[in-house]
């Protein structure tokens, strides 16, 4: 894995590029539009310093140009390698989506199954119940670990897990970097 | 990698070495584990707490992008000090 560094040298050289790309040509922005500009180009940057070698950078940048006002955004932002990277994105997206109805057919066969096992253990031992309360806690959490990673949804446990790993290394960048720019254009206002 | 990732697809609980594996990564990362011994945590309240974690940095994401949205309107584009942070940040 990158070094923190390493990681926040990189988001800072893309996050500003797109931002450059952006404000060269729209001068008057009101206060909501920048914001968007900003967090956009600031999570763009994250999943093209990745390079689209990670599920949860390909679906960010899938969900990005998924409407056609982001998409013009967003392909302006990351420039001229947003063609390689935006058609990289929609080929590995396709196949995932058709597994997906399979998927929630499996999820909701197994959610199924667990309440049923439950009910009948009506007299099972301490142990055994708090074990599949247990289970159900994990599987629970795990759900909402999913909602949050982008892409999480389409993942494997164990590939989420991996995802999960990435994406926080990255996101601490971001939010470094971020609140260093923040505070120094802060101080400088401040003169 | 991907030998492990056939084995594991047809499973859909999460095994104790993963979870092991998680955690120990996971102290570095996350402040509220680090210092809790790994045995003692169950998988529950990782996910738990991985979850909390990364929904505080969206959230920190959001308020700093608000934020530089207000500050750089009020930095004029030819001033001093919007020269100074164009430098700044020009590698």
């Amino acid at each position: 894995m990158r070094s923190p560094s390493s990681l926040k040298q990189e988001f800072l050289k893309r996050w500003m590029r797109g931002l450059q790309r952006c404000t060269s040509s729209k001068k008057d922005m009101n206060v909501l539009e920048r914001k968007k500009v900003i967090k956009l180009s600031a999570d763009l940057a994250i999943a093209s310093a990745r390079n689209g070698t990670t599920s949860w950078s390909r679906a960010l940048i899938a969900n990005a140009s998924r409407d056609n006002d982001n998409r013009i955004l967003a392909e302006r932002i990351l420039g001229p390698e947003s063609d390689i990277l935006i058609k990289r994105v929609s080929t590995s997206v396709g196949t995932v989506s058709c597994n997906r109805k399979i998927r929630s057919k499996k999820i909701l066969k197994r959610s199924c199954n667990s309440v049923r096992r439950v009910r009948k253990g009506t007299h099972l031992p301490q142990k055994v119940l708090a074990k599949s309360i247990a289970k159900r806690l994990v599987q629970k959490r795990t759900q909402i670990l999913k909602r949050l990673v982008p892409g999480g949804e389409f993942m494997d446990e164990l590939s989420l897990i991996e995802e999960t790993l990435d994406y926080i290394a990255y996101l601490r960048a971001q939010v470094d970097v971020m609140r260093c720019i923040a505070s120094a254009t802060e101080l400088i206002n401040h003169d | 990698m991907s030998s492990r990732r056939s084995t594991q697809s047809g499973t859909s609980r999460i095994t104790d070495d993963q979870i092991i594996e998680l955690v120990s990564k996971l102290r570095q990362l996350v402040p509220e584990i680090r210092n809790r011994r790994s045995d003692k945590v169950p998988a529950s309240k990782v996910l738990q707490e991985t979850c909390n974690y990364i929904r505080s940095l969206h959230r920190e994401v959001d308020d700093l992008s608000e934020r530089l949205s207000q500050l750089l309107a009020t930095i004029d584009a030819d001033s001093a000090e919007a020269s100074i942070i164009r430098s700044l940040i020009a590698q």
